[in-house]
């Protein structure tokens, strides 16, 4: 028979899914690789990667810096376990302040969440999704630039030994740069679960970082009176020289903000476990309540 | 006894609850001992006030415990396999629930890859879902620029996109006028009737229950104030109602002097059935009167009378529990 | 005279004509105003309220302008669709507030009458945080009503009323209609503004569609041939009978019965019942399909 004079009319009603289905973990993976992306304004438009990408290109600025004076023979003035500290304060305060929001409060603004919670997830998988996915993309801000500076500084080097030094030095510095962007993600993620409205939380971050920062600032240098130059207690109002204070205590160098930790170490190790796990425990709590959904 | 995901719809209830009592701190009593079952087919959920239904949503899907009973969905406990069921239903909110910065492709997609689907598998169910709702070309726009109408069609579409068993639907009508209203109710039927889903509708609106129902669950008090299938809700009353142009009262005269007893009702007159042959006095006595008829209604009875027939007896607001608490009036 | 009339009344927000060219009266009695979304109603019941200014023509109630008149609101009674009471309120104080505001001679009185219509006198010493949707939404129109206002308008006023609030209200409305009162209310919900009255004033894009008794609205649309549904002892062959009317354009025999188009719908209706005695037909049901204020309203809508 001649195809012209037959015909069919194909089911197009409802399909039933026959295939797999993935399990929670897996679940919570795409939503992490999803927070991630949108942490960078990935697949948003192009005004949502300006800032993240503005902030990126300002952090590797120094690691290009360095690798053209490397180049051309100069001496590298900048550690791999400090980089240059105020950039680092200014750039992750800014850039925890603007992406904690985009990924937990613009969820919690438009009221998405009971449409997450109506899926096979348990109630803790979207914050742990949420935390995995901003520490990367901190991660990411923070370690790569310390590559760039490595890649910089070895291509330079000719012996094997120097740049074995080198690598040596740079595995605490990415090791920092890990406790930083867990440390600012918890409490940038904590802090934004309170409010749908990004200017609260964004403000909310950035002055909290900000304000802190300067007090520890203040407060290191006696009020203004000179560096100090013995180990202090000065660094704990602030999550930025908690942080110093550990990596000293840890067997840093002094090219941070903190002249020396001496005795308090462990008061700082202890600080940072606080800020650790509290942020960590609000967050998880403010996931729990039944309000959320 | 739980069922095969992938098998056929199972005969048993799609949702059985045994004495579902909520408790919140400050005394308020949500759910009081409900006892409901229901069957597969499209339910309506009436009645419940605001926190009475949201607290039953809730515990169905797993995320909130109940103070005391049990209830279980699709056969499965709600309370031990919480998870497993939010996989098998697909829940459409009340409330505004949509990202405007983000397509209704996109969002469907990843909602589709919340709920389990590998990504392709994901993205073909959204823009399957999104054809079998009636998005179109719109789809590929923010939602922040959709109508009410398109924003209820895509939190269905999300709903669907997960393939569910038991489509969970909360006041799918909100917000829509009377034209967006019947397409979304002509969706909803569509998918009972030929998507093979179970599907509760929980509405104030008993017109839409009538309309689309197969059943209704009409809760009060956070007690069961009814179950029963809208078909027998609905029976036949017998009672015929006429309404003619003009001569009402002439009509009514005659019928009464035929030996039935009208009764004025409205623009018509209400005519208790005295047999099988009512309806032919009547048409006999229009044809004789010369009178125009403009109706002749086998009256039937509606949902709405659940809710008036125990004005009376209905407690006021404010009623103590045997606990002493208040109810959530 | 507290009838509410709009000579040819406008609005625009710069190219956008939300209301356009609208001349209307609203006389005692329930009104509804209907329209599709983005018709223009809540504009124009803002323009009725006073709380907007026409950028043309005039809004009166009861002969006065509603504009820039507070003295207006002594008259008039309004039922926003935003929900607006304050949560740590009680109820009570809610309605009594706005009997002090209203001045009246004896605003406890008053506030237990409101309440007492709108049936929340269990919860009225209740925070109003504590309050449902629908509660709130009493509440508010006991606050609207505490001062025995003549003129009363509710935009979406039974939003998220449960069932009996809903029946509730209905009545209330219809008695408050019933003693004279002008209530003009909008709605989507088609089913109760029929069963509340038939009385309606319909917008489509800013314009008036149609004013009156949705029935003789329907009437009026001679073009659309009424349909019936009918249910007979025997469908066929009442149908063959039928078509060989003047009157009948259609017929087409359903599952559910005999549809009947009736192209002059006067003239089907007187002859019908004498038809199926004189065929010896037995007529079970004669139903208007096309009648019902859904129907009417589509048909508006999409024309």
């Amino acid at each position: 028979m001649s195809p012209e004079t037959t015909g069919v009319i194909h089911d197009l009603g409802y399909q039933r899914y026959d295939g797999g289905r993935l399990g929670r973990m897996q679940i919570v993976r795409t939503l992490y690789w999803y927070s991630l992306r949108a942490a960078f304004g990935l697949g948003r438009g192009a005004r949502a990667k300006i800032l993240p990408v503005g902030l990126f290109a300002l952090m590797c600025a120094p690691a290009v810096v360095e690798a053209v004076i490397v180049a051309r023979g100069g001496t590298r003035a900048v550690p791999y376990d400090t980089y240059v500290f105020p950039l680092r304060v200014v750039v992750m305060t800014i850039f925890v302040a603007a992406q904690a929001p985009e990924l937990v409060s613009k969820d919690r603004r438009c009221r998405v969440l009971p449409l997450y919670f109506a899926r096979p997830l348990h109630r803790g998988d979207y914050p742990l999704a949420k935390f995995a996915a901003l520490t990367v993309a901190c991660l990411a801000m923070i370690d790569v630039p310390l590559v760039l500076l490595y890649a910089g500084t070895i291509s330079s080097l000719h012996s094997g030994s120097a740049i074995w030094g080198e690598t040596r030095a740079l595995l605490p510095g990415l090791l920092i740069g890990a406790l930083w962007s867990v440390t600012l993600t918890v409490v940038g993620l904590a802090i934004a679960s309170f409010s749908g409205r990004r200017a609260y939380t964004t403000g909310a971050i950035a002055v909290f970082f900000f304000l802190s920062w300067s007090l520890a600032q203040f407060l290191v240098t006696v009020g203004g009176r000179g560096p100090v130059t013995q180990p202090t207690l000065a660094g704990l109002v602030s999550p930025f020289t908690i942080l110093d204070g550990v990596r000293l205590w840890l067997g840093g160098t002094a090219t941070g903000p903190l002249p020396a930790v001496g005795r308090y170490g462990p008061a700082y190790g202890l600080s940072l476990l606080v800020l650790l796990v509290v942020p960590a425990l609000v967050l998880a709590a403010r996931y729990r309540k039944e309000d959320a959904a | 006894m739980a069922i095969d995901p992938h098998g056929t719809a199972p005969p048993g209830p799609v949702i059985e609850t045994t004495a579902l009592t909520k408790r919140y701190p400050g005394d308020v009593t949500a759910l009081d001992g409900l006892t409901v079952s229901v069957a597969p087919g499209i339910t309506g959920l009436v009645g419940a006030n605001g926190a009475g239904k949201s607290t039953l949503i809730k515990i169905l899907m797993g995320l909130l415990p109940p103070t005391k009973g049990q209830a279980r969905v699709l056969g499965l406990d709600c309370q031990r396999a919480g998870e497993r069921v939010r996989s098998l239903v697909g829940y459409m909110p009340e409330h505004d629930c949509l990202p405007p910065d983000v397509t209704a492709t996109e969002f469907v997609t990843h909602m589709g890859r919340m709920s389990g689907l590998p990504a392709v598998a994901a993205r073909e169910r959204a823009a399957e879902a999104l054809r079998h709702v009636g998005l179109h070309e719109e789809r590929y726009r923010q939602i922040g620029t959709y109508s009410t109408g398109m924003k209820q069609r895509v939190k269905l579409a999300q709903a669907l996109a997960g393939d569910p068993r038991l489509l969970l639907l909360d006041e799918p009508t909100n917000g829509l006028d009377p034209a967006g209203r019947g397409a979304m109710l002509e969706l909803i039927a569509r998918i009972g009737a030929e998507f093979g889903i179970s599907v509760v509708v929980a509405s104030h609106l008993l017109g839409e229950i009538e309309r689309i129902c197969d059943h209704l669950a009409a809760i009060e008090a956070g007690r069961l104030l009814r179950s029963d299938t809208i078909s027998s809700i609905t029976r036949a009353s017998q009672v015929l109602l006429v309404e003619v142009a003009d001569g009402t009262a002439r009509l009514a005269d005659e019928l009464g002097r035929q030996g039935l007893d009208p009764r004025p009702a409205g623009r018509g007159l209400l005519v208790p059935i005295a047999g099988d042959g009512t309806c032919d006095v009547i048409r006999d006595a229009v044809a004789g009167l010369g009178l125009s008829l403009a109706r002749l209604e086998q009256r039937r009875h509606r949902v709405e009378e659940l809710f008036r027939a125990d004005e009376d007896a209905e407690c006021p607001p404010a009623a103590v529990s045997a606990s002493g608490g208040r109810h959530v009036a | 005279m507290t009838g509410i009339e709009l000579r040819g009344v406008s609005r625009w927000y710069g190219n956008v004509v939300a209301v356009n060219d609208i001349t209307m009266t609203v006389g005692p009695g329930v009104t509804g105003l209907l329209g599709p979304n983005g018709a223009g109603k809540s504009t124009l019941l803002h323009m009725v309220a006073g709380f907007l200014q026409p950028s043309r023509g005039q809004v009166t109630l009861g002969g006065e302008p509603a504009w820039r008149n507070p003295g207006l609101y002594r008259k008039a009674g309004i039922v926003t669709e935003r929900e607006s009471a304050y949560p740590f309120l009680t109820g009570r104080e809610f309605v009594r507030a706005a009997a002090c505001l209203h001045e009246l001679a004896d605003p406890v009185a008053a506030t237990r009458r409101a309440i007492g219509l709108v049936d929340m006198v269990g919860p009225m010493d209740r925070r109003i945080a504590t309050y449902s949707k629908g509660m709130r939404q009493r509440i508010r129109v006991a606050a609207a009503l505490v001062h025995d206002p003549e003129v009363l308008l509710l935009d979406e006023p039974f939003n998220g009323m449960d069932p009996r609030q809903r029946l509730h209200m209905m009545d209330l409305l219809g008695r408050l209609g019933g003693q004279g009162r002008t209530i003009l209310f909008s709605s989507h919900i088609l089913e109760e503004v029929e069963q509340l009255s038939g009385t309606i004033q319909v917008m489509v894009a800013g314009r008036l569609a149609a004013s009156g008794d949705f029935r003789a609205i329907r009437r009026l649309m001679t073009s659309r041939p009424h349909v019936f549904l009918v249910r007979s002892g025997d469908d066929r062959r009442l149908g063959a009978a039928l078509i060989g009317r003047p009157a009948v354009s259609g017929v087409e025999l359903t599952r559910g019965g005999l549809q009947v188009s009736a192209s002059d719908y006067g003239a089907f209706a007187a002859e019908i019942a004498r038809l199926t005695r004189d065929e010896g037909i037995r007529l079970r049901e004669l139903l208007p399909a096309d009648e019902s204020l859904e129907s009417v309203f589509s048909y508006l809508v999409s024309s």
